[in-house]
């Protein structure tokens, strides 16, 4: 009856307080099965604060650090979620990133198990959300970048979440990414066949598209017209990232004279309207969605009114704006962009 | 002595003892109050008179488990019934013997019949004893005790003693509870990742959207300024060049007027300096007249020479004659004496 365990993958838990150090002693073990079983418990039993908070201060990350180099592949990927289970909550992703773990995580990513490498990037991607962490993690920037152009066969998700590590580590700070040409990688995945890949994509390059390098590499690198391209895709975010790109785009001069000559005024129109299923929908992710999707028009709308040829275009179709800034909307955001955009429609020198 | 035995209340509330081992100390009979020192002196345990020496089988100290045979036990029996009455004689003595009853005697009693003499020579007496060859028991017989009561009978159906579905019911709600609690507890933290995960990504938005209108606002500015520099340089421009304009025509203007009058000047200065002449006037002032002055120079001169000449002469006859004169004054004034 002993010896008898109940679920054959996961290794007995002993009660209360002692269930994680009494785990972290299995982990000590030489032989691997053990070691397996131990870590199946432990990535159950994490998803308790308590617990979570009881492994991040015992100083069990040191074991856990250990583990990363094991000869075991399998050993390995489970470490990496038990890490990813980590970072959900703040005092684990705290204690990551005070802890000298992101080295041998970051050796990891050349790993030769593919889930292992799933997991990784799993966990800096968690990681990247926080602030902290995606500061900690610009240093691995370029090393993402390489990964990203050698990843084409690569799976979706490895890619998506690549991309999404790359773009919160450059709304922080963009420089690292684009001295490593992410422009050009970037463009290249803006026309991938999955939506995900191609929300990701666009995302960080808006991200990109910030600091005013990136907007004139932007412009030179002429990924405007696949942007535009984007604009008229089905998945509502990645409309909505393609028309950040081009909203921070057109604030340069180079930008507004590209995107007038591609004629992007129209579709921008037809995007930041009101329509009448928007008043019905009521699903309040897609019409936040929505809103975001708007808003970027708008804002887009108002660089491009600062031109004169845009202006003139506008000027035309500024009922349309009119509607938007009306007290009847119901968001004050979006009012506020729309009464910007008029105003600065009908501005004359 | 020395803290070397321990007895304290655990943490738990159980009481626990513990000392270290130690000789047994020397100790004089009559004990005074233990002192530091004495736990130095280690007694020779062979030389301690508290242990038991030599042939045991004859003291009576301590009689342990050995099955005493029957003498002895009456003996002990007679001793203790002794003791008791001995105990009762003195409480009965105790206040103060009282007197004799009717026909009855007080005798002092010696008990030395039943002393026992403390010395040195034990008493030994050598008893041999020998068991008797077991002798076959009979078996003994069935014990059935005599039969009393009602007589009632029970019989255990099936399920009565173990039904499942009870018997499961706690350790299904354990393991039913266990994973709902894992699951809810996953699910939480899904849910509690995905809802900050909507916030960040409203805050991103609005962020993006106020970022770019501040770099829009930027490049406005910017443009602005240089479409005003520029405007303001050439309004400059403009400027200076007007300003050049005006002087251009105030000295076109100036110079005209200065130039107007030039031309009469210039003959009227020159006619003055004498850069127009009639040559016959010329000729005659440059040659004539000079020959003319000259020659009346000359003529002057011849003048000047002869009137001259007139007076020199003049004056030497005016002085001839003076002297003359004189010369003929004095004789004749000579001569009137």
């Amino acid at each position: 009856m002993a010896g008898v365990l109940i679920d054959p993958t996961r290794a007995p838990v002993a009660f209360g307080r002692r269930a994680v150090p009494q785990l972290f002693e299995e982990l000590q073990r030489p032989e691997t099965g053990r070691r397996r079983r131990a870590l199946a418990s432990l990535c159950d039993l994490v998803h308790d604060p308590e617990r979570l908070y009881q492994t991040v201060n015992g100083g069990f990350l040191e074991q856990l650090k250990v583990l990363l180099t094991d000869e075991d592949p399998s050993l390995r990927a489970k470490t990496c979620d038990l890490l990813h289970l980590l970072t959900a909550h703040s005092v684990g992703r705290q204690a990551l990133l005070s802890s000298s773990i992101l080295p041998p995580l970051s050796q990891l990513l050349n790993d030769s198990s593919s889930s292992c490498r799933r997991n990784v990037h799993q966990v800096l991607n968690r990681l990247a959300q926080l602030p902290a962490g995606a500061d900690a993690l610009l240093t691995l920037v370029p090393k993402l970048m390489l990964k990203l152009r050698e990843e084409e066969e690569e799976e979706e998700e490895v890619q998506v979440l690549l991309l999404s590590t790359l773009s919160c580590c450059s709304r922080l700070d963009a420089l690292p990414a684009l001295a490593s040409d992410g422009v050009s990688l970037l463009q290249r995945k803006l026309s991938h066949r999955s939506t995900n890949v191609r929300r990701e994509a666009a995302a960080a390059m808006m991200a990109l598209s910030v600091p005013e390098d990136g907007k004139r590499q932007v412009c030179e690198e002429a990924v405007l017209p696949v942007l535009v391209d984007l604009l008229q895709d089905e998945d509502v975010e990645v409309q909505a990232n393609a028309a950040g790109v081009i909203m921070y785009t057109v604030v340069i001069t180079t930008g507004k004279q590209q995107c007038l000559d591609l004629d992007v005024v129209p579709v921008l129109l037809h995007l930041a309207s009101k329509k009448k299923e928007e008043e019905e929908e009521e699903d309040v992710e897609r019409r936040r969605r929505r809103k975001a999707l708007v808003m970027y028009s708008l804002r887009a709308l108002t660089a491009l009114a600062e031109a004169p040829d845009g202006r003139r275009l506008l000027l035309e179709q500024l009922p349309l704006l009119v509607e938007r800034s009306e007290a009847a909307e119901e968001d004050r955001d979006i009012r506020r962009a729309a009464l910007t955009a008029v105003r600065v429609v009908t501005w004359t020198p | 002595m020395a803290f070397v035995s321990h007895s304290h209340r655990d943490p738990n509330g159980t009481y626990t003892f513990s000392s270290r081992p130690r000789p047994v100390e020397n100790r004089s009979k009559y004990r005074e109050p233990p002192s530091e020192q004495t736990h130095s002196n280690y007694g020779n345990i062979m030389y301690d008179r508290r242990v038991v020496r030599g042939n045991t089988y004859a003291q009576h100290i301590i009689p342990t488990t050995a099955q005493p045979d029957p003498a002895e036990i009456q003996r002990q029996q007679e001793l203790r019934r002794r003791a008791i009455a001995r105990k009762r004689a003195r409480e009965e003595f105790r206040p103060k013997t009282p007197e004799a009853l009717q026909g009855r005697k007080h005798i002092d009693v010696q008990t030395d019949l039943y002393l026992e003499e403390l010395s040195d020579i034990i008493v030994a007496t050598d008893i041999e004893c020998q068991t008797d060859a077991f002798l076959d028991k009979p078996a003994t017989p069935l014990f059935i005790p005599a039969k009393s009561g009602k007589d009632v009978e029970t019989q255990i159906e099936e399920g009565e003693l173990f039904d499942f579905d009870m018997e499961v019911q706690p350790v299904l709600e354990v393991l039913v509870g266990k994973t709902i609690e894992q699951s809810l507890v996953e699910v939480m933290e899904e849910e509690e990742l995905a809802s900050l995960r909507a916030q960040q990504r409203a805050f991103e938005e609005l962020r993006n959207n106020e970022l770019a209108e501040v770099h829009r606002l930027q490049e406005q500015e910017r443009r602005h300024t240089e479409e005003k520099e520029r405007r303001i340089a050439q309004q400059k421009e403009v400027l200076k060049k007007e300003k050049e304009t005006a002087e251009k025509i105030a000295a076109r203007a100036y110079t005209q007027q200065y130039l107007a009058d030039l031309l009469p000047a210039v003959f009227t200065s020159l006619r003055s300096h004498g850069y127009f002449y009639d040559p016959v006037e010329k000729d005659i002032e440059t040659n004539f007249f000079p020959w003319l002055m000259a020659e009346v120079n000359n003529s002057l001169q011849k003048r000047y020479a002869a009137r001259e000449l007139l007076d020199t002469i003049i004056h030497d006859v005016a002085q001839k004659r003076l002297e003359r004169f004189k010369e003929l004054e004095t004789p004749a004034a000579k001569s009137d004496m």
